[in-house]
């Protein structure tokens, strides 16, 4: 897919990046759901960087609550969806590539539907319940899922692709209790986010993911990044019959 | 036989660290399986989303050795 006078110049300092694969990514389709805290930044970046189809979902309107972290929206966009917000911001930042605003609740039944024909789904979801909805489609199309995920002064980061490497569900396969609200400031799901569009690009370009079985915690209050390795597990509910 | 819990998010105030911010010091009689030792110390393990140690992810059946310490991740969220 050839780029034209204005790409050329729009992604010029990219372009001189070793290895950096333009082409590949003004091909490739990607799901987003969310594009809240950690969404916005994905998308952000992903649209930049001229990923060529976005696909984004998010069910929810903008509320005050959200301002401090969901840098996509600001007041005045109170009460209007989200989805439609995001892809009005990411199409004034970037005319060139198609964004598909979605405003559907995710659900076991649609999951499927919404990542069909994309080659990469990034989670930016704030449910667990949701991210094993998403990983179940990842799973079922064969299409790379890559987790992100925040509480208080930590974050994760992960790429799955199962068979080929361990799934979600795999690692934790059910909801858990976690306290209400989640204690979360806007940086943290800035750095998460931005990880997220990196590995992404890394993956669309290169066919390549670091993170394959593994975890990426960040520590925000210790500036430290720790990695944590994993396997499939045999009786994965959503993978394990395939090993 | 001594074994470090160490915790952090929201987990990290129900495992009342005492060695320091993140970390408390657990005395055991021989050996435990980490869902034991979770309930020796009173902390439900439905707060507890991810176990690991030295690197490598661990279930609430490993038995920890002397002076080894287990990280214990709560449920994450996001958006």
């Amino acid at each position: 897919m050839p780029l034209s006078k204005s790409e050329l110049e729009r992604y010029h300092r990219q372009l001189l990046v070793d290895s950096w694969d333009q082409e590949r990514l003004k091909s490739a389709r990607v799901l987003v759901v969310g594009t809240g805290g950690l969404g916005g930044i994905s998308t952000t970046y992903l649209a930049a960087a001229g990923v060529g189809h976005l696909r984004i979902c998010d069910s929810d309107t903008a509320e005050l609550s959200n301002l401090n972290r969901q840098i996509l929206f600001t007041t005045e966009d109170i009460g209007k969806p989200k989805a439609a917000l995001s892809a009005k911001r990411l199409s004034a930042q970037n005319p060139e590539i198609k964004i598909e605003a979605l405003s559907d609740k995710l659900t076991e039944t649609n999951a499927g539907e919404l990542a069909s024909g994309c080659d990469l789904i990034i989670d930016g979801l704030d449910s667990h319940s949701d991210r094993l909805k998403l990983n179940k489609a990842s799973f079922a199309l064969n299409i790379p899922f890559i987790y992100g995920a925040i509480n208080e002064w930590q974050g994760q980061l992960s790429f799955f692709n199962p068979p080929r490497t361990a799934c979600l569900a795999c690692l934790m396969p059910e909801e858990l209790q976690n306290p209400k609200p989640t204690p979360v400031f806007g940086a943290l799901p800035g750095v998460i986010g931005s990880l997220q569009a990196t590995l992404a690009l890394r993956y669309l370009m290169t066919g390549r993911a670091p993170l394959s079985n593994a975890l990426l915690i960040f520590h925000a209050d210790t500036m430290a990044f720790e990695t944590v390795t994993f396997k499939r597990r045999p009786g994965c509910g959503v993978c394990g019959k395939t090993l | 036989m001594k074994v470090f819990l160490k915790a952090g998010g929201q987990l990290r105030q129900m495992i009342k660290p005492d060695v320091d911010h993140y970390t408390r010091k657990v005395e055991i009689d021989g050996e435990k399986t980490v869902a034991e030792i979770l309930k020796d110390i009173s902390l439900d393990p439905a707060y507890v989303a991810l176990v690991y140690a030295d690197g490598k992810m661990i279930d609430m059946s490993y038995k920890p050795s002397e002076g080894q310490t287990i990280t214990l991740q709560p449920p994450v969220s996001g958006g």
